[in-house]
């Protein structure tokens, strides 16, 4: 849900990072967090197990800057990956603006990416909202690794309504802050739109 | 479809700012908030100083939805009411109109029954408050009033 503070002259978004396990959610959010000046970011809180892995969710606060006087907010979010936590990922898209799919590229990924994507539909139609509506990002990540499918066979298998599509190496921040800006600019087109 | 958005004027802000803080008064808390259940805060009376209120909304939004998840699974519709109680602070979150939340930071020793009491009866006045403004902006008002952004100032705010 965006709400729109028209006291404080701010818009706030909620972002959520959806995907496979181990694929790089919570390294995109890691990098946004580097890279941002303390100024325009909150604390970037993980709720993960004792081996790191996200547990409920990552979440990040960022601001982008101004329009029309309006500081624009947005909130970051990852979901668990692993496929037993799907009740926390139904929980995670309450109220959401915008999705961003990390896919991961490796060959032996693909089976995962494809069952998330399938996932992420049921879920977004579980509270209200169409895939194929929402705004909308795929992230290729992990193009550095050896065993990465070429970039035309991931999208052939992938795209689901012809999206933005991001190659990415998220620990080094690559293709990072293109997505996110990606996503970011659907969300603030469509709030356009509704105004 | 897209997210459904909710805006906040200055005449509802008034009036949620003054029931909160009568709350804060009343019960010497430190802290309230209304909060979307998306996790964002949208008005706070209290001291913000030693708390993060962004990533307590975050947390709290969670929490609650988390509990509505637990709910489900022991065949409750809702556990609508939320109590964490520490050694020298207490949280204390409830469930407003399923899209809103109101959090309470206050101090342990207090009564919980009055606190609980008090929630709801606040529950009862920002919901009137809300539903005043949904009627008003039906009769009249534009659903939002937000400017007319172009491209260029997206691409501007965003980069290439």
């Amino acid at each position: 849900m965006t709400f729109i503070n028209y006291v404080a002259r701010e818009i706030n978004c909620k972002i959520v990072y959806y995907g496979p396990g181990l694929g790089g959610k919570t390294t995109n959010l890691q990098y946004v967090y580097q890279i941002t000046s303390a100024e325009n970011k909150g604390k970037l809180i993980s709720l993960a197990t004792e081996t790191e892995r996200t547990l409920f969710f990552d979440f990040l606060p960022i601001e982008f800057g101004q329009i029309r006087g309006f500081r624009t907010r947005f909130h970051l979010y990852t979901v668990p990956g692993q496929v037993f936590y799907d009740s926390s990922r139904k929980l995670i898209l309450k109220g959401v603006d915008g999705v961003v799919f990390v896919a991961d590229s490796q060959e032996e990924r693909m089976d995962a990416n494809l069952e998330s994507v399938s996932n992420l539909a049921d879920n977004l139609r579980e509270q209200g909202f169409d895939l194929a509506k929402i705004p909308y990002v795929l992230q290729l990540n992990k193009r550095d690794l050896p065993g990465a499918l070429p970039v035309e066979e991931l999208q052939r298998q992938l795209l689901v309504k012809g999206e933005p599509c991001i190659e990415a190496v998220a620990p080094q921040g690559v293709g990072v802050l293109p997505t996110l800006k990606a996503v970011a600019r659907q969300v603030l087109v469509e709030l356009r739109k509704s105004a | 479809m897209s997210s459904p958005t909710f805006d906040l004027h200055e005449l509802e802000f008034q009036r949620i700012q003054a029931i909160l803080s009568k709350m804060q008064r009343e019960l010497r808390a430190e802290l309230v908030l209304l909060i979307s259940r998306s996790g964002q805060p949208i008005v706070i009376s209290g001291s913000t100083e030693n708390i993060d209120c962004t990533a307590l909304s975050s947390l709290a939004a969670a929490n609650l939805a988390a509990t509505d998840g637990l709910a489900n699974i022991v065949g409750e519709r809702e556990f609508s009411v939320l109590v964490h109680q520490g050694r020298q602070r207490s949280l204390f979150i409830s469930d407003l109109m399923k899209r809103f939340s109101l959090v309470l930071v206050f101090d342990a020793t207090a009564s919980s029954g009055l606190v609980r009491y008090k929630c709801k009866h606040t529950t009862l006045l920002i919901e009137d408050v809300i539903r005043d403004f949904q009627r008003r902006i039906e009769k009249s008002e534009p659903a939002s009033s937000l400017p007319q952004f172009s491209d260029a100032e997206l691409e501007e705010l965003l980069g290439s």
